[in-house]
């Protein structure tokens, strides 16, 4: 059920880490472990960004590194930060329906315990 | 060849399969890599394995990318008028007192049990055969993908386009440009030289479906569209009936797995055909 979850609120979850900051693949995946969603699969993320880019709502820019290839960095772009504040509060709204839908459940059951 | 260019060219080849456009399908592959030499891991590590990574990525970029701009269509005017239709064979009934009213902008779906008479329906709709007894109106401009028979064996997809083109007065040019986009959005990419007999039977479907498109009609009827292919063109197959839908085509699509009973219009329930 959590892999499903993640499915739905993955792309809120990328606009959100890269509201914050600008990031390349591997430093997304080390801060959505950070958080406790577990280690996300690249064949995952790495769809998800990609729709993120062709929707516009997400910038890549390579930069040279030290080592290795340029580093793909990605960056939100003004539609995205709209897009991260309006599902922000759509997600606010949700999740509110169904903590207030739980919490009445839990008062059932106290009830009947009682 | 490494096993990371290898699985590269794997994704590249899959993804060129799968309707991206070749130039695109290279660069795509060529990040994938670099990515995963950034992040110091094998490709497949890093993104799995390369056909169901490519299957996804492909996915992705046709669902989100621009559809085509719909025609300008006149919506809400009837385009198919079912009105007590019936079909006996000898003495089977196949068909008892069919109504159905479809409004361009709208999706019926006819399901049933096999024998229950869809594909007859479908083929009636089409004036492919008579019904015994009943009316059916439609718009002269008519889409039809039936479930065999459909396409011609010893023709390439490129020539079937070119054929179901000029029957519209299309040339050449303008009946492959929009052949080739229509399949792309199914996740395929015809290839000049195969004739449509060699093809799977799953693309052989995808040819007729875009067929049924091709003249842009304002009824499109499709039958079973679905046998033979994968889950993920099944679902690109809903999505392009809605985008048709909306554009303001009428589409009826017989099957016997609805998929997304809320967004359909009409369903149409045939019970099973009883000896009389």
């Amino acid at each position: 059920m959590r892999q499903q979850w993640l499915h739905g609120f993955l792309d809120l979850s990328l606009l959100s880490l890269l509201a914050e900051r600008r990031d390349y693949g591997v430093g997304l995946t080390e801060r959505l472990s950070a958080v406790g969603l577990g280690e996300v699969p690249g064949g995952t993320l790495y769809p998800s960004l990609l729709r993120l880019e062709t929707q516009g709502l997400v910038r890549a820019v390579r930069e040279p590194s030290a080592s290795g290839p340029p580093r793909k960095y990605y960056e939100l772009t003004a539609p995205g930060r709209a897009a991260q504040v309006e599902r922000s509060q759509a997600w606010g709204h949700f999740r509110a329906a169904v903590d207030a839908v739980i919490v009445s459940a839990h008062g059932a059951v106290m009830e009947g315990t009682s | 060849m490494t096993s990371a260019q290898e699985w590269g060219a794997q994704v590249r080849d899959r993804l060129i399969d799968s309707g991206v456009e070749p130039g695109e399908a290279r660069r795509l592959a060529d990040e994938f890599l670099a990515e995963a030499e950034d992040a110091e891991q094998d490709p497949a590590g890093l993104y799995g394995p390369a056909v169901p990574y490519a299957t996804a990525v492909a996915r992705t970029i046709r669902t989100t990318a621009t559809r085509i701009a719909p025609l300008d269509r006149v919506r809400g005017q009837v385009v198919l008028r079912l009105s007590q239709v019936t079909k006996r064979y000898r003495r089977r009934s196949v068909l008892r007192g069919v109504d159905l009213t479809l409004r361009a902008g709208e999706v019926a779906a006819v399901v049933g049990a096999n024998g229950s008479g869809k594909s007859t329906l479908l083929n009636i709709c089409a004036g492919v055969i008579r019904a015994t007894s009943g009316t059916v109106e439609r718009t002269p401009r008519v889409g039809y993908a039936p479930q065999q028979h459909g396409v011609s064996p010893l023709l390439t997809a490129t020539e079937h386009f070119d054929l179901f083109g000029a029957v519209q007065g299309m040339d050449r040019r303008r009946s492959q440009s929009i052949g080739n986009q229509l399949s792309r959005h199914l996740g395929w990419a015809p290839r000049p030289d195969v004739i449509a007999g060699h093809l799977s039977g799953g693309t052989q479907q995808k040819l007729n479906v875009v067929l049924s498109e091709l003249s842009r009609p304002d009824l499109i009827l499709l039958d079973e569209p679905y046998q033979g292919f994968d889950q993920d063109s099944y679902v690109d197959f809903w999505e392009q009936v809605f985008t048709w839908s909306e554009a303001g085509a009428g589409v009826l699509v017989v099957t016997h797995l609805l998929h997304d009973v809320e967004r359909v219009d009409h369903v149409l329930e045939l019970p099973k055909a009883e000896e009389s």
